[in-house]
Formats: structure tokens, sequence, C-alpha cells
């Protein structure tokens, strides 16, 4: 039954299907079976690596929480920005030392998976102001630093948010990746085959998550 | 010979959204208002046109992946005076797409595979109109869907036989979209 209602949950809190996020890059993803399996890997990887991140940072440096609030939210996009550079240019650098000049087949996808709506609306969508001004904290001691746990799971929930992410944009991937040889197809009429009639398709999906979500 | 109107095709034929397919989250479920495309469309005008200016400037010598950052990074800094106009206009909100504007595809991607490889002096208009494009999409959607969704344009009731409420959520969006999208494709026919 969990899986079932996991299931549901990762089809009514999808980022594409319920917020649009990623839309452009699932486009890419869904061209062939290679493309999806690494875009989504990477996209997943990115999600989860800058939403813990981002909770380290926050529990590193409560003043960070003032980002939350305006006026200090204006400057909430520049850290959240820098955090997926960081993580970007990491993992550059780390395909770059393992792979060398073989791993530029891979690289492409990191360049299309750093900046992209999907990975910064999972931190917006996961660090609200509601998170903060919760109130019940716990702490704990950590390499010297205190930590303070504004969230029950910590890191951990951060980890798991991502995680939720890149399982969603998976199986919207996989959604389209099951029909797309049929709108690409001759018997689409000219001026819907292609883009359009994937734009009407992930639609009719959307309104189907809708109704379940409602 | 390039045509001396090819710089136009941004606004037309080579829409960014109808198109090209770039920035199509925040049209899809932001633009279910005219005010909220209004304000879209002004945020991701100024968002994008000063990003891109300013990011001309930057060696080209750099690496791809740091010059990528750099567009980035500069696309959120510029977000910070910006974001102070639109809490002075509080004339609609967009919630979360207004920050995401800051790292859309124009900036980060479109700039260095297009623009950056254009003079100064072409690759100004061209934005303008690739900006106009993108506006021109963002209000008819939303003006379509506030008459389908809620009878009104601007808060103001038009005579509406038949309300769509679900025409305000996202799936509307996508489906509108679409639907511009073969429009379009039927005007402006690929080469």
């Amino acid at each position: 039954m969990w899986i079932f209602s996991s299931f549901l949950s990762l089809l009514a809190d999808n980022l594409i299907l319920t917020k649009a996020l990623g839309t452009s890059t699932l486009m890419t993803a869904s061209k062939n079976r290679s493309h999806l399996a690494i875009l989504s890997l990477m996209m997943t990887l990115f999600a989860v690596l800058s939403s813990v991140l981002t909770m380290l940072l926050y529990q590193c440096i409560p003043m960070l929480v003032q980002l939350m609030t305006f006026p200090m939210s204006m400057f909430q996009p520049l850290v959240y920005t820098a955090v997926i550079a960081v993580v970007y240019l990491l993992v550059l650098l780390i395909s770059y030392w393992i792979g060398g000049e073989k791993s530029a087949s891979i690289r492409k996808y990191v360049h299309l998976s750093a900046f992209n709506c999907a990975v910064m609306g999972t931190l917006y969508l996961y660090f609200t102001p509601d998170m903060f001004l919760r109130g019940d904290y716990g702490s704990a001691e950590f390499l010297g630093f205190q930590l303070y746990f504004s969230d029950p799971l910590g890191v951990l929930g951060a980890a798991l948010f991502g995680l939720q992410t890149g399982f969603g944009f998976l199986l919207a991937s996989l959604m389209l990746l099951a029909v797309r040889h049929r709108l690409y197809s001759q018997e689409v009429p000219a001026a819907f085959r292609g883009y359009p009639a994937v734009l009407l398709y992930i639609g009719l999906i959307s309104m189907a998550v809708h109704a379940i979500a409602a | 010979m390039k045509s001396r109107f090819s710089v136009l095709d941004g606004a037309l034929r080579k829409n960014a959204v109808l198109a090209e397919g770039m920035v199509i989250a925040p049209i899809v479920v932001c633009c279910n208002t005219l005010p909220k495309a209004l304000i879209l469309s002004l945020m991701f005008a100024c968002i994008t046109l000063l990003t891109v200016l300013i990011s001309s400037f930057y060696p080209k010598k750099l690496p791809f992946a740091v010059k990528v950052v750099l567009y980035a990074l500069t696309g959120a800094l510029v977000c910070a005076p910006v974001s102070l106009l639109y809490t002075y206009l509080n004339y609609a909100s967009i919630g979360i797409y207004f920050p995401l504007l800051a790292v859309n595809s124009m900036i980060v991607l479109h700039s260095e595979l297009y623009f950056f490889r254009l003079r100064r002096r072409v690759m100004l208009p061209a934005l303008f109109f690739h900006i106009a494009g993108f506006c021109l999409t963002a209000i008819l959607v939303g003006l379509v869907r506030e008459i389908l969704a809620y009878g009104t344009i601007c808060g103001r009731a038009v005579d509406m036989p038949l309300l769509l409420q679900g025409f305000s959520a996202p799936w509307a969006g996508f489906i509108l979209l679409g639907v511009l999208c073969a429009l379009h494709r039927n005007i402006f026919p690929k080469e």
C-alpha cells in the first residue's frame, strides 16, 4: 500500500506536472533512453546536493534565516545560485578527475542539469519561511559548530526532498518517452507534430494529476 | 545575405516560447490572469535585459562553465534591485517564479549560444525583440486564461456565457501553449 501512496505523492507533488519546473529539460531528456537515464541521474544529484548544502548552510549560519523575510529576501536568489554554482563546479571537477577528456559526453548533461528551474525550484519549495518559524529547535554539535535543527529530519529531510524531485522528473520523463515516437509521427498533423503535441500531452497528464491531487 | 529584419524574428518567427521552447514554466503556472502576466513580463524584461547587457562585457575566453556561473550569478544579483521594484509595485504576485527568472534559459544558455555571437549593435535589438516575444506570449496567455477562467480582464467583468474555472490551473497553461505553438507553426512554418 505504501508503494501505491508513494507513487501517488510522486505524481501529486511532481514539479513538472504541477508546477511546470524543468519542462525544457524534460523535452531533452525524453529524446532517447540514454538521455533520460543520464539527465534524470544528474537532476537528482544536483537537487540532492544543492538541498543538503543549503540545509548545512542554514544550520551553520543561523543568521541566513534573515533571507526568508524582506528586505534580505532580495539576496536569496544570490545565495541559492551560489550554492548551485558550487555543486556544478564540483561535479565538473570530479568528472574531469575521473573521466578526463572522455567524460565530455557526460559534461553536456551536467551543463543542462545545473541551472534550471527544477533544481532552483527545489530549494525555494523546500526552504520556506514556515520551516524556520516553527520554533521547535533541537541542537547538536558538529565539528565544533552548534547546529540548530529547525526541521526534525534536518539534512536527511533535505536529501529526501531532492530525491523526490529527481524521481518525479524521472517519472515524467518515462511517461513522455513512452509516447514520444507517436507525438513525432507522420499521423500527427504537421502543425502539432513534435513540440506542440508534447505540450498538449503534458497538459492532459497534468489535468489527470490535478484531479487526483484535488 | 541576412535580411535586415532578421533581428525582428525574435518577437515572432523565432519566439522564445512558441518556437524555441524556452522559459515555459512561468507562463504555464503564473499567466492565469492578465495582471500576473503583465508583472511577469515586466520582471522578465528587467532581469533579462540587464543581465545579458552586463554579461556581454565578460571576457569571451573564459571556460564555458565559468561563463555560465557568472551569467547565473549576475542574474541573481540583478534580481535584488528588481525585487525592490516588484515589492514597490505590489500589483500581482508571481511567487517563486520571480526569483527563478534569474536563471532562465535565455540568460544561462541562449545568451552564450546566440546573443554573444552577434555584434553589440545587432545584439541589442535582437535581445529586445526576443524579450518582446516572451512578453507578447505571456500577455496573450494571461488574457485568454483570465477571460475563460474568471470572465474578467484585469478584474473587470466581461460578458462571458460560460466560465471554465479549470483554466486557471497549470494544465490549461500547457494545453493553451500547445495550441498557440501549433498556430505559430502554421503561420511561420519551419524553413
